[in-house]
């Protein structure tokens, strides 16, 4: 390893304060050589500030900055980038349409004598730094057909090839799968062996662990714990960022009874979907495991009339029910909570009321005119009873935080009166307080006897809230088993290993 | 009700009357009663168009077709009047028929077809001039029925016609938009259409609707077009599309979808005509009129888009420093954890 005496960033009590918040108080940070660091903490902690001082975004009010033991500068995002510091920001800066040679060198082209652009440079190039971090994608490739995980990789390959010193990776694995986390940390990890500084920043405990090698917890804009060891614990660390434990952590509550309320039989669509049957009881949690694109959220389309069923049957309550599209499968008592609240969830111009009634519109209305004084009441009851921020009302909600906002959709199903819920990571990008009251939720609704499908990639979660999970592998239920059987690693053997023949002997 | 009368109004209400002071303590004639009342007859066609392209944009769609329909609608009716023989009290409903149906081909077309709504009216734009083009050989039909001048000249109680045209149906439309299933529906799909279809909207449908209530309010203008000088004529209606789709967004309507009020758009329409009354009266020229015009509309855009700049600006008169977003978020977050 470098000389690990002199940081080569250093951050000596840097402060940053906006009206209202010190969003930084007094930080100390040391980011050496060869070493990948955790900044950890919940959202609103103030790492994304931290990060944004050391990528030129904003300026510290006090403090001092030091590069390699000088006192710096880093006045603008670009001369971030002469110094040598490059940032992989969780909204990726790729430009879809173009190829993967290009984005590496976007924003310094290679230029022939005319000014026009050398694409042998580019290529050859592209190649070179994409040879040398051992990353296996064609420079010719077009960067917007490559999965999340490799566009992550020419990211990456970017921050290389304006030779930076200075990675900083802003939750980089939050839409990846397994495979591609551990591919990602694969070149993490030569990248630490060449001498580059690496800033980890994630609110996923279980990589940690695996990967970063010193780390730095944050919480209400304060160091709580920085270490310069290797051993990690992640009890530890949770109790730094919320100060509480585990435990405390998944409040679950079993309330399923005997009386099946759902069954899907055989299910097929055009969409990859085969041989998928399952039941969920009343009150019971029924979770999906499996690796990001195994066809968990392609189940969920199949069964709320997303993508057209090819064959197989749906039971709602022993009855059959024929779903052709989501309208059906919302009046026969389903709802999805989406994957991507944003794209796919949130009315964001509307206020909390808006996008509590939009599914039940029809029972809001008589003769087609809305009773708008019960949505009033309703939303109101509803804030109260989900401690919604009381801001809902009064902005469109994209004024909210994501916590605030996920609970306005699961509002909207309570309201629309559905019995068998839908969850397709409902606690992705939310803070832990948020996730807290979000699995509190869901013991309200199978208290009520509702039943839950819930979908999750965060492997602690998906233990500990369901009661049965079923592991989905290349588009169908390979194995169900009892929640309480499982434990993290069989689940993660499960959800990644190729189909094997025998598969009770590998499974518990 | 808070919704109806709502902050999206201030805006340009505010414009409205700036521009209405502005130009009432320039031009002496302005607030004639005379003048009033002929600036409520120039207001009521693009604003009553403007109802129907403000619904499509809410829906995250255009209507480029609305122009060319009134010269085309004008020529049908004409054509029942004055060749076919059929009475005005018959006639009028089966012209306002036609415009809904049409829009609702459009519709139709757009939403069920994938077309873009772009696209599908521009066509119709094009074409639905052609085809009032082909009726009487292209030339004007006059002198229709001495019963149709009155729809748009008469008065009740000294008060114009159209100005009661004008109450009803921007009424009517903002009971539609704000208190009606379909008004939300409408607002759900131009806010965030796949959020609606996972709600178990009919996008499609309510796409379509949009167009059809476009094609009757065009048709509602188009026989007051009509009937203000008791023709039809295939030259009717040039720009006046564009003129709609710029009362709407004078009127803060989102070209994106979602958002605003319907009866901005009156404002909207009634600033526009306001400044080329005022210009009329002081004999500016049509060129520099539409020079006017083009400026107004960049800078209600402007305005709407420079928000967060302009406020900024004015707090840092007050404030040493201004929070950026992200750490708003990050602050609301926080009071979110605390509760």
């Amino acid at each position: 390893m470098p000389a690990q005496n002199v940081p080569i960033w250093e951050f000596v009590s840097v402060t940053k304060s906006y009206p209202g918040v010190v969003a930084n108080d007094q930080i100390n940070i040391r980011l050496f050589e060869g070493s990948i660091h955790g900044l950890l903490g919940e959202n609103g902690c103030g790492k994304s500030t931290l990060i944004k001082m050391l990528s030129g975004v904003q300026q510290p009010d006090s403090g001092k900055i030091l590069h390699k033991g000088q006192e710096a500068k880093i006045s603008d995002p670009l001369d971030a980038r002469t110094k040598g510091i490059a940032t992989v920001f969780q909204e990726f800066s790729i430009v879809p349409s173009l190829s993967v040679g290009e984005n590496i060198f976007l924003g310094n082209m290679p230029t022939s004598k005319f000014g026009s652009i050398d694409w042998k440079k580019i290529h050859d190039g592209g190649k070179k730094v994409l040879e040398s971090i051992g990353v296996d994608i064609s420079t010719e490739a077009i960067a917007g057909e490559l999965s999340v995980g490799e566009q992550q990789l020419v990211e990456i390959a970017k921050a290389v090839a304006i030779n930076a010193k200075m990675i900083i990776l802003d939750e980089p694995t939050a839409a990846l799968g397994e495979q591609e986390i551990e591919r990602l940390h694969q070149l993490l990890r030569r990248m630490r062996d060449k001498g580059i500084a690496i800033l980890y920043v994630s609110h996923r405990l279980d990589e940690v662990e695996r990967i970063v090698d010193e780390v730095t917890i944050l919480r209400g804009g304060k160091v709580v714990r920085a270490s310069g060891e290797t051993e990690i614990d992640v009890q530890e660390i949770v109790f730094a960022m919320v100060g509480s434990n585990l435990g405390e952590h998944y409040p679950k509550e079993k309330n399923f009874t005997d009386n099946v309320i759902f069954e899907a039989q055989n299910l097929k669509t055009s969409k990859g979907i085969e041989n998928v049957s399952f039941y969920v009881k009343e009150g019971e949690v029924f979770g999906l495991g499996g690796v990001l694109g195994s066809g968990r959220t392609e189940i969920a389309h199949a069964l709320f009339g997303v993508d057209k069923l090819l064959d197989g049957k749906i039971t709602l309550n022993g009855k059959v029910v024929n779903i052709q599209n989501e309208r059906d499968a919302i009046l026969g008592g389903l709802a999805l909570i989406p994957e991507n609240r944003k794209f796919d969830g949130l009315f964001f111009n509307f206020r909390a009321s808006g996008n509590i009634t939009a599914a039940s519109l029809d029972s809001l209305s008589r003769f087609g005119i809305l009773d708008l004084k019960r949505e009033k009441l309703t939303t109101e009851r509803l804030i109260s009873q989900l401690e919604i921020s009381t801001q809902a009302e009064e902005k469109t909600v994209n004024f909210l935080s994501g916590g605030n906002q996920q609970k306005i959709v699961i509002a909207r199903w309570l309201f629309s009166n559905a019995q068998v819920l839908i969850m397709d990571e409902p606690t992705q990008g939310i803070d832990i307080g948020a996730k807290i009251a979000v699995y509190r939720l869901i013991n309200n609704l199978t208290r009520q006897g509702k039943a839950i499908i819930l979908i999750s990639s965060d492997h602690d979660e998906l233990l500990a809230m369901s009661d049965r999970i079923a592991i989905v592998r290349q588009g169908s239920v390979s194995n169900i088993v009892q929640a309480s059987k499982l434990t993290h690693d069989d689940l993660v053997r499960a959800s990644t290993e190729v189909v094997h023949k025998n598969e009770l002997e590998k499974f518990i | 009700m808070r919704r109806v009368f709502d902050s999206q109004l201030i805006g340009p209400f505010a414009a409205m009357l700036i521009v209405a002071l502005f130009v009432a303590f320039t031009t002496e004639r302005f607030l004639s009663p005379g003048n009033l009342s002929n600036l409520s007859l120039q207001v009521s066609i693009v604003a009553l168009i403007a109802i129907g392209s403000t619904i499509v944009i809410f829906a995250a769609g255009i209507d480029l077709s609305s122009g060319s329909m009134v010269a085309l609608l004008t020529m049908i009716l004409a054509q029942l009047l004055k060749f076919v023989g059929i009475p005005l009290f018959a006639a009028l409903p089966l012209i306002l028929l036609m415009g809904g149906f049409l829009g609702l081909v459009l519709g139709i077309i757009s939403a069920y077809g994938r077309i873009p709504s772009f696209i599908t009216t521009l066509a119709a734009l094009i074409a639905f001039r052609g085809l009032a083009l082909t009726f009487n050989n292209g030339s004007p039909i006059f002198s229709l029925d001495p019963l149709l001048e009155p729809v748009f000249y008469g008065k009740f109680l000294g008060i114009p016609l159209p100005f009661f045209y004008l109450v009803f149906l921007y009424s009517f439309a903002a009971f539609l938009m704000n208190f009606t299933k379909l008004g939300r529906e409408i607002y759900a799909v131009g806010g965030n259409p796949a959020a609606a279809i996972l709600t178990g909207i009919n996008v499609r449908k309510v796409q379509a609707l949009t167009f059809a209530i476009a094609g009757f309010m065009t048709a509602v203008g188009a026989i007051l077009m009509s009937a203000r000088l008791n023709s039809g004529s295939p030259n009717y209606g040039q720009t006046l599309e564009l003129q709609a789709i710029a009362a709407a967004v004078v009127g803060g309507a989102s070209l994106a979808g979602g958002r605003g009020n319907i009866l901005a758009t009156l404002m909207g329409a009634m600033t526009i005509v306001i400044v080329s009354n005022g210009l009329n009266l002081n004999a500016v020229p049509s060129s520099v009129q539409n020079i006017v015009l083009g400026i107004i509309i960049l800078l209600a855009v402007g305005i709407d888009m420079w928000r967060a700049e302009i406020s900024s600006l004015l707090s840092r008169r007050f404030k040493k420093k201004d929070p950026d977003i992200s750490t708003k978020t990050q602050s609301s977050e926080k009071n979110d954890s605390e509760n």
